[in-house]
């Protein structure tokens, strides 16, 4: 990924006289040139080529010429190389617990599990999975292999996870993902434009507020994962956890839920970042995204702890 | 040539050369993540084509090995499983057969115990427990039947009736004269039916021919103070159901018959334990043997054990998982090598600690 030793400026902006002082709300595309430029002499020209600074003379005032874009730092590198490394590990886990939960699921005509059903009081709407989900994904009779894969990979996870938590904690980075009071509407607003029901995005910043309760919410979960796992792994040494989940049955039913509450996540996120774009994408794996000079700034935003 | 013109033309080189910085930047990011992807996926592979330990890849087997030293270190076993209300308490569900497929005749059962300090001063005391002969009782009318298909066991895996039932079957039925030159013959042979017969195989902690040892009857187990708990059996395939164990507290048995102390004074680290067949067995740390909570089970929900429960002797140890509660106890023997273990060599974990 991307070598951090490079000038944290962002790459476009050349040097503009004032530039460093100026509010961010003047970022707003200001005239590119004054309608009495066109009648500059030839000279004077040349020097803006050579010169792009903001210069007075005879009373026409000429904006410095900058690119009309610019490459912007969005994630930082610990972020992305957290994020890439986790979508291998979760699938990883996520694949293992179900090579080790069909092994509750089989025989269930004689012995049906309590666990993972979707009904309503004692009407069962449908059994996870069908036996037909199971031979489909190759799951039977490899219990050993996915107790082997998870109970090895959840030291990853768990680390990874740590790690990234610690980094949002200790970088500030999490004042941009942690939704505030405005993140509830705006995630409605952004909700219903991508239904096709509104249109006009409110002012996107790093993330908008469907994108923080999101990306929070799934951190959350990842936490809640862990803890349901251990109270599952250890429910006689830590059977106060187990408890306080309200029993190992219970512990485990929320952390099966937890998993689909990922494989959502997973289709919803992959869905979207394939609609927001490649520049979106391809700043998850570079940290950098082109921005329209006039676009709000993350690194703005950043500075505005 | 206008100014417009002139100043388009500069905002395009300047676009232009943000672009190839991003282009730039994207090409050596993309190469690092091509690599890096390339780098776990060798990962995967190289812990996928591991040779195997036990059925599963060698890394697979060392992470479960670290697991454990974890577990051991934060939680030393020392925590005491939930106990339930008994109205919270059901039948279990029979799940695994092995080493019950005959029923034991109750009279021809003895707990062979192995490594006991100072084993010879006991009257129990035989210079080879591997003589004992177990009894089977013949096999009933399509044995399987009425406990199958009342769902008393669990048919995933067919209980092999065919072959090894014959065996005790036929003692039990041939005239005397017969029966006599047949244990003639058998006793030519060395052994009596092949131990192991489950897909594990045979254990490697089967005892030898002339084994010295004691030979419990279970009066001698069951003269210990009479305990009761109410405690969630769980099995590793993710079913779990509270149960009401009636027995002894296996500690109680330890205590009785210690185990024989090594050259420095130390008592050896394991408990292994198996199936009158040798068909099942077990390995378990003694200290966890110890655990006030493991139970020698003679009883489940107020009644005495059924054959499939693992009548008249087996193991609740809450702290384990059900693989390791042990049915139809024959030998308990103390040893300071890491016992065998029926479902460790069929790739699940030698520990299972809760």
């Amino acid at each position: 990924m991307a070598d951090e030793s490079l000038e944290p400026n962002e790459i476009g902006h050349e040097k503009a006289v004032g530039e460093e002082s100026m509010p961010e709300e003047s970022v707003a595309a200001p005239p590119r040139e004054t309608a009495a430029a066109a009648e500059l002499p030839a000279p004077v020209e040349a020097a803006v080529a050579v010169v792009p600074v903001a210069f007075v003379e005879a009373e026409i005032v000429i904006e410095p010429v900058t690119a009309s874009i610019r490459l912007e730092k969005k994630h930082p590198l610990a972020i992305r190389w957290m994020h890439w490394v986790n979508f291998p590990v979760l699938f990883t886990m996520i694949w293992s617990g179900l090579l080790i939960y069909w092994n509750d699921s089989d025989n269930a005509y004689q012995h049906p599990h309590a666990v993972y059903r979707v009904g309503v009081g004692s009407v069962t709407l449908v059994r996870l999975f069908p036996e037909w989900f199971w031979k489909a994904i190759n799951a039977p009779y490899r219990v050993t292999e996915g107790l082997g894969y998870h109970f090895f990979f959840m030291w990853l996870f768990a680390m990874n996870g740590l790690l990234y938590v610690t980094y949002l904690a200790w970088s500030g980075e999490w004042r941009l993902m942690v939704p505030d009071r405005k993140s509830a509407t705006e995630a409605i607003q952004v909700t219903l434009v991508d239904l096709h029901l509104r249109k006009g995005l409110p002012v996107q910043k790093k993330y908008n507020g469907a994108q923080k309760i999101a990306y929070t919410a799934v951190v959350l979960m990842g936490v809640g994962s862990l803890v349901t796992g251990l109270s599952i792994y250890k429910p006689t040494q830590v059977h106060w956890v187990t408890t306080l989940l309200g029993g190992y049955e219970m512990a485990r039913w929320e952390h099966f839920w937890l998993t689909i509450g990922f494989c959502g996540f997973f289709v919803v996120h992959v869905v979207q970042v394939m609609m927001a774009g490649w520049n979106n994408f391809r700043a998850m794996v570079t940290g950098y995204e082109i921005k329209k000079v006039d676009e709000p700034s993350i690194e703005a935003e950043r500075r505005t702890w | 040539m206008t100014v417009e013109k002139l100043v388009e033309e500069q905002v395009q080189e300047l676009d232009a050369q943000v672009q190839r910085e991003s282009g730039r930047r994207s090409r050596r990011s993309f190469l690092t993540a091509a690599v890096a992807a390339a780098g776990g996926y060798g990962f995967y592979r190289w812990i996928d084509r591991s040779p195997g330990d036990q059925l599963i890849p060698r890394p697979l087997r060392k992470a479960l090995n670290l697991n454990e030293a974890v577990t051991r270190t934060v939680f030393d076993e020392r925590g005491l499983a939930p106990t339930y209300s008994l109205a919270k308490a059901e039948e279990l569900r029979v799940n695994g057969i092995y080493g019950l497929k005959e029923e034991l005749v109750p009279e021809s059962y003895r707990l062979q115990m192995v490594g006991v300090e100072q084993a010879n001063k006991f009257p129990q005391y035989v210079s080879d427990v591997t003589a004992w002969e177990y009894k089977y009782a013949a096999k009933k009318d399509e044995g399987g039947k009425d406990d199958a298909a009342s769902g008393n066991h669990d048919t995933k895996v067919a209980p092999k009736t065919e072959g090894a039932a014959t065996e005790g079957a036929s003692a039990m039925k041939m005239s005397p004269a017969f029966e006599a030159a047949f244990a003639d013959l058998k006793k030519s042979q060395g052994s009596k039916r092949p131990r192991g017969q489950e897909e594990a195989g045979e254990s490697d902690n089967t005892l030898d021919a002339g084994t010295p040892g004691l030979l419990l009857k279970l009066e001698d187990v069951t003269r210990f103070e009479h305990r009761e708990l109410v405690t969630q059996f769980k099995c590793i395939e993710g079913w779990s159901q509270v149960v009401h164990w009636g027995g002894v507290r296996l500690a109680d048995l330890i205590a009785a018959y210690p185990p024989a102390k090594k050259a420095d004074g130390s008592l050896p680290k394991y408990v292994y334990m198996e199936t009158p067949d040798g068909d099942y067995y077990c390995g378990y740390d003694l200290n966890v043997c110890m655990h006030p909570q493991s139970l020698l089970v003679t009883e489940m929900m107020g009644r005495s054990l059924g054959q499939w429960h693992g009548a008249p002797l087996r193991l609740h140890m809450p702290i384990k998982y059900g693989y390791k509660q042990i049915k139809r106890i024959g030998l308990i023997a103390y040893t300071d090598m890491l016992p065998d273990d029926y479902w460790t060599k069929l790739g699940y974990d030698w520990y299972a600690g809760l």
